[in-house]
């Protein structure tokens, strides 16, 4: 990295700040399953209702900190577990979207021609297809979707920002004078690519990727909104909130707590990419 | 230089702003908790006043011949009668008709005669509606036969003589159904059917007027014309239904002025409208409204809980491994433990230990063969079937809907077969992928299933189980389970007319369908239907859901729905009935 | 500038075409629409008979030609099929729907104005809201004033409708009552009450966005040498001000341009949250239902809006801004 992009990206406290909340939440994520007190699929039922028929309030339930969900489940447990399947879901399908986007922007702004008009005509598609709307179709279609299909798809919706921002910046990196040397001496295109173009476009990558990982926990949280996403009795944030949502009133901690998860999450890598983008590209 | 500084304040107050409102969340105002408005207190049936009931869904067709779902007929109820009708105890009484229809010796020929000075509602070419005669009854049968109204009623008038051949063009008429003389027709079958009168009883079977058909063509869906206590007003498609009070009905006159019909209404918000008095009546509630509900002293008189005829479990596929094999069947049906599945949905569900569920004649608390929560059973069955440790596969459930409710019967599921060391995998799939994919034979091993009663009598449930009723798609027999004997009793059942007897077949092959566990019986639904306390009259009926023909509003005359004056704010006062309980 | 938008025409046909056709062969591999149609009961001839009148018993190439319009319909049930006529999109025609037992053009048509009223609701809350914030925050740029709205705005974009809607619903629709709990009304301006809500929802992401460009723009604006000459020339305030709003709106027209189509397709979730009856109720509905012409009328209405509010943006900013036209004709 430009040793002067991180001073100024050091300098930044917001997007310290937000770079503080990701690696929390990261760091929540990888270790969050061995800090769950239980198993965050056991039911405790009996608890429920009393045995003499009255109904205990939902979530009350003795012996779990944040209480335990609709059919008695313990509400932190899930939380963690969940939280670690939605960052593992965005990371992926970030990592994936990643590598489509980028190869198709180099590729597309390094050869131009026809390489170029395929890879755009294929994002203004991707651009006019209604992009909820696909993604409910296709899981549909899919009907068992695997934690990795759901991956796959939300890459490959969700590469096209990308392969256009670094097909510009390749277009200007294909005219540097080293890079017209480096063709004039005979260097293969693959190792051109590799070499000395693709550092040049990390910047605006990184800023990118940064916010795609909050568009991903948005898009993963809405489909298990939907009740397409995860599948049970895999937890996820979004289906968390799906299920809080029928108990919004009678125990608002069911939908509050994953919610506000969600929000900081994005928020915090919103405000990372940001600073990012700010010390990649200082107008100031 | 100043950015770092607008950066910091920035997530600062952001994150100021989130914990404030989650802080604001918890010092709302409280919800109501007790019903916003009483009665006047009238003692008498009063005229007057909007109903206002609602569904999740949308309402499809106003066409009594094409709609077969539970929410047209909410709707079509209160337009149409039949024939026939049933009473509050599931008894079938008449209703166009004068009497019970006289029936020949064979139990093949059925003569119904009319009601006279019944009318139809207003339409096109009879601004005062016209008078209903044997010729309408048989004009509208014919039509819910011919092939290309499509009706999904035909089969069950298939008995009628001469029928297939008119409904596949063979025929210009339909041999078996006569018009005696202006009030009179008769109807005969090619065989006994114990279960025709009930057939006649549903609203396919509801007469029509021919002229309004002719008149509106495809479009007759949005304009129903009946005979019913309620005129139809308006449908703004996806949204509501308005119908009017029917001034010249035939039988007691209909209390509101008004009925609105609100569609696609969500249960949380139909709830929350419920408490805030904007809806008159509502059926259906999340767990957590349930409990709210169930637990509240000042809704307790307004609120009726009645088990509904319908049954649910776990359908097996019988054909295929492991479920060809009866233990391993019978293990999961005494592995599942219901009493903790109602207390996950707030003991609302009955556990179910066979098919007839309690309101249908035929069911036994007491059944020999009767499905319980009985985890030694359960292993020793495994143990016969071949598998003390468990099963080396995993099974694949499917599990129709994709809600938070389909969510938790399926971790319901597999909370409960680990147990006896059966992993379960869960595929959602559509309603309708359910529907096609588990009528084909050696597709769907394991599935949740239920069946919910067109009439009440146990050859509605049992012909499930028939071998009859397998076919290369679409079979209704989704289990594939094969027994000559129940195929036996059913047939006998079928042309059985003596009652007793009729029933004591059914009984047995009841009792045979509990041991073989095509399907682990899970549970009865419980509803429970709520009212406002100034709603009257309101019997929640055993064979048709929601059926508001019979309420009156206990109202001064001016009350308006509220969401006709625009939902939710403060009330004018003119709104309030005797003034509010708080 | 004329060849330009004919090229651009052809390439927005060319598209719409390619995204109805994947999503053609992406409806038509679903399930079985007769049994979604006809219920549980339904026999197996009831169930051919549906098929030949909604063409299903065809090759599904065949189909969408017939979809299309340039084969002679395969849908037995059109009354143009018996004499070989066509009943494809050229024609105007979006098939029947099965669920709703109407062409599928009537059903768009009623949900189409009640989608365009939330969205345009919405979309005056967003402008409202995004260009208010702000110009107020470039004007007050770096007090306190600029970073609480700043710090608003970017909380506004990391909050998904699916977490505000019930919150919005639960406080002022039930516990404080003062908006509809769901639903649609019974009159124009019943609507509009109806829409309040779910429209604010709608908007909170569209406002931040407008807020966060609309200060960025305005900032580098009254930066430049033309609003300095202007002010020092003795200009007041309000009228520097004027000035620069002006020219800092150049990326708001394209962005707005960009959210025409969101106007139409409607929003999924929001709409399903507070049972608007719009097009994105429509698509779910349709989805769950396996009603394959409904899916695929919502989905062309959405490729046309797409097409169309991307012209009209790159128009806009032609009309706007001279140095783009050139370019683009180049």
């Amino acid at each position: 990295m430009d040793p002067r992009a991180w001073r100024r990206f050091r300098k930044n406290k917001g997007a310290l700040f937000g770079g503080v909340l990701v690696l929390f939440v990261t760091l929540t994520a990888m270790l969050g399953p061995l800090l769950a007190s239980h198993d965050p699929n056991e039911q405790f039922r009996d608890t429920l209702i009393a045995d003499d028929g009255t109904l205990a309030g939902i979530g009350q339930i003795a012996g779990h900190l944040l209480g335990a969900d609709g059919i008695g489940r313990d509400h932190l447990s899930r939380l963690l577990h969940g939280g670690s399947i939605s960052m593992l879901v965005a990371y992926f399908a970030t990592a994936l979207a990643i590598a489509i986007g980028t190869f198709a922007g180099i590729t597309a702004g390094y050869f131009g021609g026809f390489v170029d008009t395929l890879w755009m005509r294929g994002v203004d598609l991707l651009l006019s297809l209604p992009f909820l709307l696909v993604a409910i179709a296709l899981v549909r279609v899919i009907d068992d979707p695997a934690l990795w299909v759901l991956v796959l798809m939300m890459a490959l919706l969700s590469w096209t920002t990308l392969a256009r921002v670094t097909r510009a910046k390749t277009m200007q990196v294909r005219e540097l004078e080293f890079i017209q040397a480096a063709r004039a001496l005979g260097m293969s295109h693959t190792r051109i690519l590799f070499r000395h173009v693709l550092p040049n476009v990390l910047g605006p990558i990184i800023v990118l990727g940064t916010t795609l990982v909050a568009r991903m926990i948005l898009f993963e949280s809405a489909l298990s909104f939907l009740g397409l996403g995860v599948q049970p009795p895999q937890a996820s944030w979004g289906s968390m909130l799906q299920e809080g949502q029928a108990l919004l009133d009678a125990t608002p901690r069911l939908m509050l707590l994953p919610a506000a998860l969600i929000t900081m999450t994005v928020f915090g890598f919103n405000l990372l990419g940001e600073g990012l983008r700010d010390a990649f590209d200082p107008k100031d | 230089m100043h950015r770092r500084y607008e950066r910091l304040g920035c997530a600062a107050l952001a994150l100021l702003g989130a914990a404030g409102s989650i802080a604001f969340a918890f010092f709302l105002p409280d919800p109501p908790e007790a019903p916003r408005w009483v009665g006047a207190g009238a003692q008498t049936p009063q005229v007057g006043g909007t109903f206002v009931f609602h569904h999740e869904a949308n309402v499809r067709s106003l066409d009594p011949h094409v709609a077969y779902d539970e929410l047209s007929g909410m709707a079509i109820r209160l337009m149409f009668d039949g024939l026939l009708d049933y009473d509050h105890e599931s008894n079938l009484v008449p209703s166009l008709a004068e009497a019970m229809p006289a029936v020949s010796e064979d139990g093949r020929t059925f003569r119904f005669r009319l009601r006279r000075g019944v009318r139809f509602h207003p339409m096109a070419g009879h601004p005062e509606g016209r008078e209903l005669v044997a010729e309408d009854v048989r004009w509208s049968m014919l039509r819910l036969m011919s092939q290309d109204v499509g009706s999904p009623g035909y089969p069950f008038y298939a008995s009628i003589e001469g029928a297939d051949a008119y409904h596949e063009g063979n025929a210009d008429d339909v041999a078996g159904i006569r018009v005696i003389d202006r009030y009179t027709i008769e109807l005969q079958l090619k065989e006994a059917d114990q279960t025709f009168l009930n057939a006649m009883a549903m609203p396919f079977a509801y007469p029509v007027p021919r002229e309004n058909y002719e008149h509106w063509g495809d479009e007759v869906k949005f304009h129903p014309v009946g005979t019913g206590p309620f005129v139809f007003e308006a449908w703004e498609r996806g949204v509501q239904l308005t119908f009017v009070r029917n001034e010249r009905y035939w039988r007691e006159k209909p209390g509101p002025e008004r009925m609105l019909y609100l569609e696609n209404i969500g249960r949380e918000l139909a709830a929350q409208r419920f408490r805030n008095g904007d809806i008159d009546s509502i059926h259906r509630q999340s767990p957590s409204d349930y409990r709210f509900f169930k637990t509240s002293e000042a809704w307790r008189p307004y609120m009726v809980e009645e088990p509904r005829g319908s049954t649910y479990g776990l359908g097996f596929n019988c054909e295929m491994a492991p479920f060809d094999d009866v233990h391993v069947r019978r293990a999961i049906a005494f592995a599942l433990d219901r009493e903790g599945w109602s207390r996950a949905r707030a003991g609302r569900l009955l556990p179910a230990s066979q098919l007839l569920p309690p309101s249908i004649p035929g069911y036994d608390p007491e059944l020999p063969t009767r499905q319980v929560f009985d985890l030694e059973r359960a292993r020793e069955e495994m143990r016969l079937a071949g598998h003390p440790d468990g099963l080396p596969e995993p099974i694949t459930v499917w599990i129709t809907g994709q809600d938070d409710t389909s969510r938790q019967y399926g971790e319901l599921l597999q909370s409960d077969l680990a147990r006896i060391g059966i992993d379960v995998r869960l595929r959602f799939v559509s309603f309708a992928v359910y529907l096609t994919e588990s009528g084909k034979p050696n597709t769907v091993p394991a599935f949740f299933t239920g069946w919910n009663l067109d009439f009440p009598d146990p050859s509605n449930f049992l012909f499930l189980f028939d071998q009859k009723s397998i076919h290369p798609e679409h079979s209704e027999n989704r289990s594939f389970y094969r027994n000559p004997e129940v195929d036996r009793l059913l047939a006998e059942g079928k042309s059985e007319r003596d009652r007793e007897r009729r029933l004591g077949l059914y009984r047995q092959a009841n009792e045979i369908v509990a041991r073989d566990a095509p399907w682990a019986f899970l549970y009865y639904t419980l509803t429970m239907e709520l009212w406002q306390p100034y709603v009257r009259n309101y019997d929640p009926h055993p064979v048709w859901s929601e059926d508001y023909r019979e309420v009156w509003l206990d109202l001064p005359r001016e009350r308006v729905a509220r969401s006709l004056a625009g939902v939710g704010g403060p009330v004018p006062a003119r709104f309030y009935p005797m003034g509010a309980l708080r | 500038m004329i060849a330009w938008l004919i090229r651009r025409l052809l390439v927005a046909t060319g598209v719409t075409v390619v995204v109805v056709a994947l999503v053609f062969f992406l409806v038509n591999a679903v399930g079985d629409p007769a049994v979604a149609t006809l219920g549980p009961n339904a026999g197996p001839e009831q169930i051919a008979d549906f098929e030949r009148k909604n063409g299903l018993d065809e090759p599904v190439l065949q189909q969408f030609a017939s979809y299309l319009g340039v084969v002679p319909c395969v849908r037995d049930a059109s009354p143009v099929a018996a004499e070989g006529g066509h009943c494809g999109l050229l024609q105007g025609d979006f098939g029947d729907s099965f669920s709703h037992n109407e062409p599928v053009s009537t059903v768009i048509a009623h949900r189409l104005p009640r989608t365009l009223l939330l969205g345009v609701v919405a979309m005056i809350f967003e402008l409202i809201f995004g260009l208010g914030v702000g110009i107020l925050a470039a004007v007050r740029r770096n007090t306190w004033i600029d970073t609480g709205l700043m710090a608003l705005a970017f909380l506004g974009i990391s909050l998904p409708s699916f977490v505000t809607g019930p919150l919005f619903l639960s406080w002022f629709g039930f516990r404080f009552g003062w908006f509809p709990l769901g639903g649609y009304g019974v009159d124009f301006w019943d609507h509009v009450y109806h829409s309040i809500l779910p429209a604010f929802t709608l908007a909170i992401i569209g406002a931040a966005t407008y807020a966060r460009v609309m200060r960025g723009e305005l900032v580098e604006t009254l930066r430049s040498d033309f609003v300095r000459t202007a002010a020092a020339k003795g200009l007041p305030p309000s009228r520097v001000v004027g000035h620069a709003i002006r020219n800092a709106l150049l990326p708001v027209v394209t962005l707005f341009g960009l959210s025409l189509p969101l106007l139409v397709a409607g929003a999924i979730i929001t709409e399903k949250i507070f049972g608007w009856p719009g097009m994105g109720s429509l698509a779910i509905e349709s989805i769950v239902n396996l009603d394959a012409p409904t899916v695929m009328g919502v989905v062309v209405v959405f490729a046309i809006a797409v097409q169309v509010g991307n012209l009209l943006a790159d128009v806009a900013v032609a009309l706007l801004d001279p140095r783009v036209r050139v370019e683009k004709s180049g």
